[in-house]
């Protein structure tokens, strides 16, 4: 018991690098495409932890190794999307991207809910994944995205 | 001791959400070293697509036979393909649209390959990849007939295509349930 006790307090001492940076990148994908505020909102409560480069890093996150569990997920979640590095992706790889995000959202695989069941707030309302969905459309009918 | 309580609360919680998360981890290493040693027995570097249309043509038939684990493993096969194709024989112009494609490609890929036992996610990531692979086959060259077929029913009749070697349907996206469904709408 006190070993295990020593560990916990030792791993306590190796926390992990913080995903934080001030400045808005000139890639924001709300430079791209013009984003109302309700999405911006939805998205940032629900999305930018993982999915951005400012995390909102909640107490518990200090303590290990729950801190590395959440610097895994935001590794992974941020290789896979970066709403803060959109404009460094091809024309391409952003509509794979927005396509990704709308069936995402569509069959509920995100949020993950792992994550809202520690953020209710996260968690999509149908009415907060309609208009995302919504714009997520709109985007995609656009005349950039037509071939 | 309350913070302790807490704190170990936490941690359990933390291991009861994440170990889903690491049992997908576990396969995808699995199929990653079979496909890797593929690979390897293959040999790296070629300048033809060949390796890139086989593994797709192999993801394909696997979806039409509603087969996610076969498809799985294909989805790294290709993604492999892609890493050991050697775009020194291409043009400037080539080169550009492959790294293009490639980038977008392997992700489908990536995805295809890690998501055995979700064939329909499996699916979703196939639409854009057959988008990606005939758009590298217009550039470069696809080195075998291939023949661009067309769904209409699939995804609540938005429809999808896929590359074919043969110009007999066979629906990747529907599967077993409706294999014959589709029409050949170009020939590469």
């Amino acid at each position: 018991m006190l070993i295990i006790l020593a560990i916990l307090l030792i791993i306590q001492f190796l926390q992990p690098e913080r995903n934080y940076r001030l400045e808005k990148t000139e890639a924001d994908i709300s430079n791209l495409y013009q984003m109302p505020e309700s999405v911006k909102a939805i998205l940032q409560s629900s999305c930018y932890d993982c999915h951005s480069n400012s995390t909102d890093y909640p107490w518990y996150t200090s303590i290990q190794p729950f801190g590395w569990f959440m610097a895994y997920h935001i590794r992974e979640g941020k290789s896979e999307l970066n709403f803060n590095e959109f404009g460094n992706y091809s024309a391409r790889r952003q509509k794979s991207k927005l396509k990704s995000i709308g069936e995402s959202i569509r069959n509920g695989s995100m949020p993950l809910s792992s994550y809202t069941l520690l953020h209710q707030s996260a968690k999509l309302s149908k009415e907060e994944e309609y208009v995302v969905l919504k714009w997520i459309t709109d985007i995609q009918s656009s005349s950039f995205f037509k071939k | 001791m309350k913070t302790l309580i807490i704190g170990a609360a936490v941690i359990s919680l933390a291991f009861t959400t994440c170990t889903s998360g690491n049992k997908q981890n576990s396969t995808e290493s699995m199929s990653k070293n079979t496909s890797e040693t593929k690979s390897l027995e293959a040999g790296a570097g070629t300048t033809s697509t060949r390796r890139i249309v086989d593994s797709y043509i192999k993801l394909k038939n696997a979806l039409t036979e509603d087969n996610d684990k076969d498809a799985a493993n294909a989805g790294y096969e290709l993604v492999k393909a892609f890493e050991n194709f050697d775009k020194s024989s291409l043009n400037q112009e080539q080169a550009k649209e492959y790294t293009d494609i490639y980038e977008d490609a392997k992700e489908h890929a990536e995805h295809i390959g890690a998501n055995a036992g979700n064939i329909n996610h499996q699916r979703e990531h196939f639409e854009t990849l057959s988008k990606d692979v005939y758009d590298l086959v217009k550039s470069v060259g696809g080195a075998q007939k291939l023949y661009y077929t067309n769904c209409p029913m699939y995804n609540n009749n938005k429809g999808a295509d896929w590359l074919s070697e043969t110009k007999t349907i066979k629906n990747p996206y529907l599967g077993r349930k409706m294999p014959r469904c589709g029409t050949v709408k170009e020939e590469l």
